[in-house]
């Protein structure tokens, strides 16, 4: 059994897992709001919070990578079994597909003419001119990552009860605060 | 095989769900309060201002010209099935839920954790959520039928979710009180 994690990164792993199912719940009820006019301003508030969160959650992710890097090459590397090298296998998809999510909804943004400014703060640059086919690429990426990640997170709670039922202690580094 | 008498209630099991559902509770208050904070009663669509529907837009979004329609119709049924009252009353619901949900989510990981817990206060807290719900599944009743529709199941789910979280934190304190005495 693996030691104890540092405190920041259990609050970072519960932080990153609230504002991706907020993302989820907000985003299927904002794509049902009236497209964007001038008389018709109801998505800019939810657009907005959501590339907000999103780029928020990327630098988060970026963050853990490197904490999970540095701690594998600071530890002796020991035999793993079949399971372990599951669970590895099960959170370097979840890191990939939180980043492939998050820069493809950026890209899309940015070729659909619609300016990118994190926490109304920080404007973020355009990449190109208005694209129509780029902005539609990406939004596929978008949301076809998104459907992957929402099946990677199933499978990884799934996971996480099934170590709890068991009380096999696996995941209680997760808990230690 | 035959099924076996466990003892007693684990404090982990009852962490992880109320990890998970916290998880799952703030993301819905969040979203709650979002929505009532965008779907403001004078708005355009309340003003019955017709949809504007670009076939670029449509395009892009993969909607026919009907669906861009109905987005609309959808804000004016959310707008004109509430009562005065109902959007105030969501605010301070879903602002106190999101508030319940985070200490769901630290009264799990602390449970699961091992740590020291206040069981009087978890005992409150766990009855605030359900009487959250209580609150809510009434706010709803008194709407019109579409609006009931939408909120009445869904919360009246979340009420025996934490209906049964609350009775397994009231039996938990009982065994532990019992065992202290």
């Amino acid at each position: 059994m693996e030691g104890p994690l540092p405190k920041s990164k259990v609050v970072l792993h519960w932080l990153t897992a609230a504002a991706v199912f907020f993302l989820f719940v907000s985003s299927w009820w904002m794509l049902a709001l009236p497209l964007p006019s001038e008389n018709f301003t109801y998505r800019e508030l939810p657009f907005q919070l959501h590339k907000n969160i999103g780029i928020t959650v990327l630098i988060v992710v970026i963050v853990m990578i490197t904490m999970r890097i540095k701690s594998k090459m600071n530890k002796p590397q020991l035999a793993r079994t079949r399971l372990e090298k599951l669970a590895d296998l099960d959170h370097m998809l979840t890191y990939f597909l939180i980043t492939a999510c998050c820069l493809s909804g950026y890209l899309s943004s940015s070729f659909s003419g619609w300016e990118t400014t994190w926490w109304w703060l920080v404007n973020f640059p355009t990449w190109s001119e208005e694209d129509e086919v780029l902005n539609i690429l990406f939004s596929d990426i978008h949301m076809w990552t998104c459907w992957a990640l929402l099946a990677v997170i199933a499978l990884h709670i799934g996971a996480a009860l099934y170590h709890t039922f068991r009380n096999d202690e696996a995941i209680i580094k997760m808990f230690r605060l | 095989m035959t099924v076996q008498q466990g003892n007693g209630i684990n404090p982990k099991w009852l962490g992880i769900i109320a990890v998970l559902f916290g998880i799952l509770l703030l993301a819905n208050h969040g979203n709650e309060l979002l929505k009532q904070s965008v779907l403001t009663p004078g708005s355009a669509a309340e003003l019955f201002v017709p949809a504007d529907c670009r076939v670029d837009e449509l395009d892009e979004e993969g909607l026919s010209q009907q669906e861009c329609e109905l987005m609309v119709s959808n804000v004016q049924i959310a707008l004109a099935s509430s009562p005065q009252w109902f959007r105030p009353a969501m605010l301070w619901l879903s602002a106190l839920g999101i508030f319940f949900a985070i200490f769901s989510i630290g009264t799990g990981i602390a449970f699961v954790g091992g740590r020291k817990m206040n069981l009087t206060m978890t005992k409150f807290f766990f009855a605030a959520l359900v009487a959250v719900d209580l609150c809510t599944f009434i706010a709803a009743v008194n709407t019109g039928p579409l609006l009931r529709a939408q909120y009445l199941w869904p919360t009246l789910l979340w009420f025996f979710i934490h209906l049964t979280i609350f009775a397994v934190v009231m039996s938990y304190s009982t065994s532990i009180e019992q065992e202290n005495s």
